[in-house]
């Protein structure tokens, strides 16, 4: 056998090391740092403008915690060299038990001796009628009654029987520790190869790139050492934001939003909003489209497009739909694009429709008939009102004046053979994306899977282990009974007590 | 009859059965146990069907959600898990022990909502609520948070039980002495502006944390520490269910609630945070009579107790129980929220405070469980460790929404 002086030193540090982070202490130190450490980062804000910590907090202040990093916390070096301490030290904790939870888990029924009886935490010595033959039958019978798996040996006049149940539940704690390996292990692959970005689309308009919160770590380090080239843009005209190709078009074909209605007229609150994407290839194919809302994205590539936000495009102008049919007419009617001033001649009924103008919250009183129009933040759209004037022929006379919206609560005046709707007001306001790529996901999810089934089976199973020795002494039989478990002793002892009776009777 | 009125009679019924606890503790009749629990089951059982009405009735109005989305309908959710699984307990080790200090957890928060009006319309779901995910995530969160509340109640009894006596009145002099040195350092410093503010929060904490840490470390040999811990755990509880009270009915009455407003815009200005000085100065002495007042009767609360808790291995054990069901559950609110923001947003994880928070809660109860297994520690020191892990339920459910994200919202002192 070697020698501990003749060890090297690389051989003493590793063991060293080793044993350093397959202590639980290190374990529970490491989580009440990471309690701890994270409290700060749920006081002082995260990731906020530099103008809004300017109001909180003075100059001096601002630079410290922006050297210790407590403004995005959770992505510090040291914040991360925590967590990898800790995936270490839960690494090789498990890699240190496992061997020795499996051997006892696989380990074969054994009969136990005297001495076994005597260091079991349970027994219980009974002398019972009715026979050997008998007694062994019912121990039987209240052990297979309550799932045990058992092996029965006969010697020197006495008999043996071994059992067990719930050994699979020794895995549970490892399950547990392998799942939350998983999800850093998920965390970190996404953070390499994936990447966190967002979309502004204006309605109409496509995009063959995507701007990024965060670049993937490898084309970064890779771009750093100079190996390969990061695919990222850095355009200083787009204010510097890096943009990546993501090899492919995406186009907002519509954006629409539905709001709560109360008493038929709606509310500022928002109900739902939804985008109608399409995605071209470079050819400028189109490959496929979809309709996406909030909880419901479009996925291509790997890339998936959630819809997050939208907002009214400052000063620009979209183009009001509108349908015209005829009132006998069972139909879809015909659809009328004018731009808000200008007019546009419609020859199915020889009217030109002029569109005065177009308010972004109009409201119908239902009593009077009037529309009034309302103040909107960032003008919404909450409820698009348009003001058309009707005229006879290509310049004709004006015939009358009405107002169509998008959601009304009244029929607008329509006095002729016809009817006007509004349909949309297309091409003001733009659809705000999320977009991300994250590769690991998988692996976090089947960590949360493992992670769900890990603690059930930890805490609810036990290793639950039961011998019983039958003996003959001067015709009464004498029976004792051993019991151990590695969990939830008292439930243990309460089956332990019914079994007992359970032979005795 | 509506939902609402179900719910009436189900905090009718739980203050009933409360009252009846409690007199079983007093009295050691069987028969007033046996109403108690028949009651007990009444209430919970038309809180089942009210929850249910309200359900359809949100179908009816046309919104059709479940009804967990906001905090009258959590804090009723709350209530309703807390029950079930104090029913469970009661039936499963026969013991009615408990029940005089759930019930009055349940009744308290019911009556809030219903005498003090926490907004009950069932309002419509911005969209990123429209999930079918927020049932799962709030369901198994909730039933968590209860598992943990009802750990919490038994380690407070194991805790007296655990106590000879109650310690020198000395350590209730120092205790009080810190607070009310600390108290108004804290408004003092508050005041001088955000940052002072946030070196007053950071040292607390460290102060907090230390004497945590040295109860758990030392507790079992320093008994009089730990019963000031209990003390201060239990007119914790009180204190802050009573204050949140006062406020809801204050907002109520002075109808500062602007629409739009919530609640965490507002919490503690009917006491601790109020505008004039006397209600302060009131507050605070409440809040220290309350503390003498527990403090001094505890070890008449511990000589009924006794009577009813047949072993203190079995108090140890049930927190243990609680905190294996809870932690799996916690576990999986926190997955279900993950799984659901990453189906909203494409993220599953971005540290704000309330997910922060309950990964916090995580690793206070990863602690409990890892220093029970591994470590093989029993009784004081596992109870000191379950009531710091409910502290942190408490802030996960409400700090984070009422305290922090408004930290920065207060306008100091003035």
């Amino acid at each position: 056998m070697e020698n501990k002086d003749q060890q090297g030193i690389v051989e003493v540090a590793a063991d060293k090391i080793w044993k350093f982070f397959s202590s639980v202490k290190l374990a529970v130190v490491l989580l009440i740092i990471l309690a701890v450490v994270s409290v700060i980062g749920t006081v002082i804000q995260q990731n906020q403008a530099p103008a809004d910590y300017l109001k909180e907090y003075s100059q001096g202040t601002i630079e410290l915690f922006e050297t210790l990093g407590f403004f995005d916390l959770y992505h510090t070096w040291w914040f991360v060299l925590i967590l990898l301490l800790f995936t270490a030290n839960l690494t090789i904790c498990t890699l240190e038990r496992f061997p020795i939870a499996w051997k006892v888990m696989r380990a074969p029924l054994k009969t136990i001796d005297e001495d076994g009886y005597k260091a079991a935490p349970f027994k219980k010595e009974l002398m019972v009628k009715g026979g050997m033959e008998k007694t062994e039958l019912a121990a039987l019978k209240a052990l297979q009654g309550r799932r045990y798996s058992h092996l029965v040996s006969k010697e020197q006049g006495a008999t043996h029987l071994a059992s067990q149940k719930g050994a699979y539940s020794r895995m549970g704690v490892y399950i547990t520790h392998v799942s939350i390996i998983l999800i850093f292990t998920g965390a970190l692959t996404g953070a390499f190869f994936g990447f966190k970005g967002f979309l502004n689309l204006p309605e109409g308009e496509a995009s063959s790139v995507v701007y990024l919160r965060n670049e993937p770590l490898w084309d970064k380090i890779m771009d750093g050492f100079g190996i390969s080239k990061s695919p990222v843009i850095r355009d200083p005209r787009g204010g510097g934001v890096p943009a990546l190709p993501m090899g492919f078009y995406v186009k907002c074909d519509d954006f629409e939003v539905d709001y709560y209605q109360n008493a038929g007229r709606p509310t500022g609150m928002p109900s739902e909003f939804w985008s109608l994407l399409s995605v071209y290839d470079m050819q400028q194919q189109k490959i496929l489209n979809k309709r996406i809302r909030v909880n419901d994205p479009l996925s291509h590539h790997g890339i998936t497009f959630y819809q997050s936000s939208y907002g009214t495009i400052p000063n620009s102008t979209g183009r009001i739909l509108l349908n015209v049919k005829l009132k006998n007419d069972p139909g879809p009617g015909e659809m009328v694009v004018v731009d808000p001033g200008s007019s546009v001649y419609v020859p199915s009924i020889d009217r030109t429709i002029k569109a005065l103008g177009i308010g972004p919250f109009g409201m119908r009183d239902p009593a009077t008939g009037k529309v009034q129009f309302y103040e909107s933040r960032n003008e919404e759209l909450i409820n698009p009102a348009v003001e058309l004037e009707v005229l006879r022929g290509r310049t004709g006379p004006p015939v009358y004046r009405t107002q169509v919206m998008k959601v009304d609560s009244a029929d607008p005046l329509m006095p002729e053979q016809y009817v006007i709707k509004y349909v949309d007001y297309w091409g003001a306001r733009y659809t705000g994306l999320q977009v991300t790529k994250d590769p690991g996901v998988w692996i976090v999810y089947t960590g949360f899977i493992l992670l769900c089934v890990g603690p059930v089976i930890a805490f609810f199973g036990s290793h639950r282990k039961i011998w019983v020795r039958i003996q003959d002494r001067k015709g009464q039989t004498a029976v004792l009974v051993g019991g151990s478990s590695n969990r939830n002793r008292m439930a243990f002892e309460r089956e332990f007590n019914s079994i007992v009776e359970d032979i005795a009777k | 009859m509506d939902s609402s009125q179900l719910f009436t009679f189900a905090t009718i019924a739980y203050l009933v059965a409360m009252v009846l606890y409690i007199s079983y503790l007093a009295f050691r009749i069987e028969g007033i146990g046996k109403a108690a629990s028949f009651i007990t089951y009444a209430g919970l059982a038309m809180q089942t069907i009210a929850l249910g009405m309200r359900w359809v009735e949100s179908y009816q109005m046309g919104i059709g959600r479940v009804p967990l989305s906001n905090l009258y309908e959590s804090l009723v959710f709350f209530t309703w898990s807390t029950v079930l699984i104090y029913v469970i307990v009661e039936w499963k080790y026969k013991t009615r022990a408990f029940g005089a200090f759930v019930l009055p957890v349940a009744f308290l928060a019911l009556a809030f909502i219903n005498f003090a009006g926490i907004s009950t319309e069932i309002s419509p779901l911005v969209p990123a609520l429209k999930s079918n995910w927020l049932f799962y995530h709030v369901l198994i969160s909730f039933l968590g948070y209860a598992a943990f509340g009802v750990a919490f109640a038994v380690s407070m009894v194991f805790l007296l039980l655990d106590m000879e006596d109650r310690g020198p009145a000395r350590d209730l002099g120092i205790g009080m002495a810190v607070i009310a040195v600390l108290a108004p350092v804290g408004y003092a410093m508050a005041a001088a502006g955000e940052r002072m503010k946030l070196v007053f929060w950071m040292g607390l904490g460290v102060l907090i944390l230390a004497w945590f840490l040295y109860l758990v470390t030392r507790g079992a040999r320093n008994k009089p520490q730990v019963y000031l811990f209990w003390t201060f755990c239990v007119t914790l509880a009180i204190g802050l269910m009573v204050a949140m009270g006062f406020d809801i009915v204050y907002l109520n009455l002075t109808h500062s609630l602007q629409p739009g407003d919530s609640m965490k815009q507002h919490l503690f200005e009917a006491s601790f945070l109020s505008k004039s000085l006397i209600n302060v100065i009131i507050a605070w002495g409440l809040i220290a009579g309350l503390f003498w007042i527990v403090w001094s009767k505890g070890m008449s609360l511990k000589r009924i107790l006794k009577q009813y808790v047949p072993a203190q291995d079995l108090l140890d054990d049930v927190t243990y129980r609680m905190i294996a069901i809870g932690w799996p559950l916690l576990t999986g609110g926190i997955i279900t929220g993950a799984v659901w923001a990453n189906s909203a947003w494409g993220t599953y994880w971005s540290w704000d405070p309330k997910e922060t928070w309950s990964l916090i809660t995580w690793f206070v109860y990863a602690i409990y469980l890892h220093s029970r297994y591994v470590r093989g520690w029993k009784g004081t020191q596992m109870a000191v460790i379950s009531a710091v892990g409910f502290l942190a339920v408490i802030f996960t459910y409400l700090g984070v929404n009422l305290v922090l994200s408004g930290l920065h919202s207060y306008g100091g002192m003035n």
